[in-house]
């Protein structure tokens, strides 16, 4: 019973960033812009969070400028992407790199590989529910995380709700079905097109300072480890939906928590775990595919 | 006329692609440099290629660096830092042609220096008048095991007695726990459970098993002596960087019963001594004295202290002795290049009774005895040479 207790609270832990990610990120997909720079905005984040706590020993600044920074990195990809049109995959690129090569810039600089916060205690961070954190093994799920995961969690409905029940959400998945369609209605595309990135700039601020500062209180470099990617997959693998998408993010978590839990007892083999989501995510693309182009007809004839 | 000058424009951008990527070749970051001023100058040159943890990494490269800086202060010789950019290979070449005497390669990367990659002849036999000095392998020999190069020197640090020396002394600490230390830690009482201990590697290699085998039998031969059986976890796949991976990983190894979990995982490690701090355990850290990185919950760190073979080649080069040293080194305790942490600074969260003090006075004198037992008594097992390691002559560790 312990064990499915720790699998389950470790896979909310796991899950936590990739949900943020992932809840963020499908704005940008909805609008039709690929955005691969999620890994980086994720890491310049925890790396913002960590070094403000540090030098200023106040973790809500920290979080505050780790989503303002990545802010700053979105409004560098949709100026380079919306405004002049450039090319997202090189931007994306380009900014997954440069978040990685100002971490270690300023770690060089600083003399030091990582940035240890040795004021606080992460213990301290954790919410305890009042009420729920007694009730035999969903208390101990449920209950002790810190505040950022559950705002993740929450954070599906709110974006279920602004992508379906409001007109900013259909308007996003107007210009990206079709921007000359809504041009041609006088929405100002570009607008939209900015405000899914910096949504999804917000999210991955937030999923960083959530990966470093608030559950480890330290930072090193590349720590994010292509949790970045593996959101981008669950997007594809939910087509954009919020909660389709989060619960491919909460697959990925789930086969970590796997691995890591019965390492105990499966030794190296429980490392195959890892493996699972990402036969799940070929499995899933494939399916969708196939059903997508099987009846695609042009004019009456078969579209191969 | 618009087609020939599509055509110039074209030429010319792929002569200068051509020409950035030759120029690419050669070029190197190079950090810094230095002569010591007071000492008689030696017009003998050594240079430290980084590993991709830099400089900085607080550990294995900066005390290679510090050993450099020593060595100049000492002999008055000429020292450069590289980290290189663009491989190890090109700045190992670039460093032998600057005629650089003594190279210290820190990154585990050997190919190109021994056998010779994409049909050029390997580096060390390019340059025969520059040594190489390598660490952690031995890659240097042929296939019947002779010195394959004189030029190469290898590097190996005795880090399983070190390991040993950890597991004694984790052993002795986890029995003690609650002696030792004030309120504020929540140890697992060993008598209900709490004898359990955890190791983390990066990779499943002899690099990495070297650290874990000795430590498996540090840990059997305190639990013999004192009649206890101790379970032990290992994950050997946690990679370097993830260190919120690390993390979860120590924390079931916590959950599971372990006072104590030793990573040997590079980024990862930073992750277990941050749970450790968390759930109020301690954890053991590697490569440099990281003591204080979460100060007073961990435990030690098993050192590779890069400085000493350093200082000890270059002395070598200033006395003209480097000819007639061993190809292949290896740096036990007693060379002071392994070993662990002076303990000073978990010394510090010891409780202030007479019986913690008393206690952790024993358990130092023991380590210390234990120390000089190695080698000659205590034989540890050194994957790193190829030994292989039996599990059942550890009768008192439960390998899970």
């Amino acid at each position: 019973m312990d064990i499915i207790g720790n699998i389950l609270y470790d896979t909310i832990y796991h899950s936590a960033p990739i949900i943020l990610c992932v809840i963020g990120g499908i704005f940008a997909y909805k609008a039709n812009v690929l955005n691969i720079a999620l890994e980086g905005m994720m890491l310049i984040g925890a790396f913002v969070s960590t070094l403000t706590a540090f030098m200023t020993q106040n973790i809500a600044l920290g979080v505050l400028l780790a989503v303002l920074a990545a802010l700053a990195f979105g409004v560098v990809f949709s100026l380079m992407g919306v405004t002049f049109k450039g090319n997202v995959i090189i931007i994306g690129l380009a900014i997954n790199l440069l978040a990685s090569a100002i971490a270690k810039f300023v770690l060089v600089r600083m003399n030091t590989s990582n940035i240890t916060l040795s004021f606080m205690n992460v213990a301290d961070l954790k919410l305890h529910i009042p009420v729920v954190e007694n009730i035999p093994l969903v208390g101990s799920i449920l209950s002790d995380h810190p505040l950022i995961t559950y705002i993740s969690f929450l954070g599906i409905f709110f974006m279920w709700v602004l992508m379906y029940k409001t007109r900013f959400g259909i308007y996003v998945r107007v210009v990206g079905e079709n921007e000359d369609a809504a041009k041609s209605i006088g929405l100002k595309t570009d607008f939209y097109k900015y405000a899914a990135i910096l949504i999804g700039a917000v999210c991955c601020g937030l999923a960083g300072a959530n990966l470093s500062t608030e559950r480890l209180g330290l930072f090193t470099n590349d720590m994010t480890a292509g949790r970045g990617f593996i959101a981008i997959a669950a997007i594809y693998c939910g087509q954009g939906s919020p909660t389709l998408s989060a619960i491919y993010a909460v697959v990925f978590g789930l086969a970590r928590a796997l691995s890591v839990n019965l390492s105990i007892y499966a030794g190296p083999a429980a490392g195959l775990f890892d493996v699972i989501p990402y036969v799940i995510m070929v499995c899933v693309l494939t399916v969708v595919s196939v059903l997508k182009h099987k009846n695609n007809k042009v004019r009456g004839f078969k579209n191969e | 006329m618009k087609r020939t000058l599509k055509k110039v424009l074209c030429f010319a951008m792929a002569a200068m692609m051509g020409l950035s990527a030759l120029t690419g070749c050669g070029s190197n970051t190079s950090v810094s440099s230095g002569v010591a001023s007071t000492p008689a100058k030696s017009d003998k040159k050594i240079a430290i290629v980084c590993d991709a943890a830099g400089q900085n990494d607080n550990g294995y490269n900066q005390a290679a660096v510090n050993g450099a800086k020593e060595a100049a202060e000492k002999f008055g010789i000429q020292y450069k830092v590289v980290e290189p950019t663009n491989g190890v290979p090109a700045a190992l070449e670039t460093l032998a042609d600057d005629g650089y005497n003594v190279i210290f390669s820190l990154e585990y990367d050997f190919d190109a220096l021994i056998k010779g990659v994409g049909g050029a002849k390997p580096i060390a036999e390019s340059y025969p008048d520059t040594t190489f000095v390598v660490f952690n392998d031995n890659p240097n020999v042929t296939s019947s095991g002779d010195v394959k190069y004189k030029n190469v020197i290898s590097v190996m640090f005795d880090v399983h007695e070190a390991s040993f020396l950890a597991g004694s002394l984790s052993v002795l600490v986890n029995e003690n726990a609650k002696t030792l230390f004030a309120d504020g830690y929540k140890f697992k009482d060993p008598a209900s459970g709490g004898r359990a201990i955890g190791f983390i590697g990066g990779t499943n290699s002899n690099g990495i098993t070297v650290f874990s085998y000795g430590y498996i039998q540090g840990i059997n031969y305190m639990a013999k002596e004192l009649g206890v059986k101790y379970d032990y976890y290992a994950k050997y796949d946690a990679g370097f960087t993830d260190s919120a991976l690390g993390s979860t990983v120590a924390g079931t190894y916590y959950d599971k019963g372990a006072n104590i979990v030793y990573g040997v995982a590079g980024g990862v490690g930073e992750g277990i001594t941050s749970k450790a701090k968390e759930v109020g355990r301690l954890a053991i850290q590697v490569d440099a004295n990281k003591d204080n990185q979460q100060p007073g919950y961990v435990l030690t760190s098993v050192l590779k202290n890069t400085n000493v073979p350093v200082v000890t080649i270059c002395t070598a080069l200033v006395e003209n002795k480097l000819s007639s040293m061993e190809n292949l080194q290896s740096y036990s305790l007693s060379s002071g290049a392994t070993g662990i942490t002076d303990l000073s600074e978990i010394s510090k969260h010891i409780a202030s009774t007479d019986a913690a003090k008393a206690k952790w006075d024993e358990i130092k004198a023991k380590i210390a005895q234990i120390e000089s037992k190695i080698g000659s008594e205590i034989k540890v097992v050194n994957a790193q040479a190829g030994e292989k390691f039996d599990a059942s002559a550890c009768p008192n560790v439960n390998i899970k």
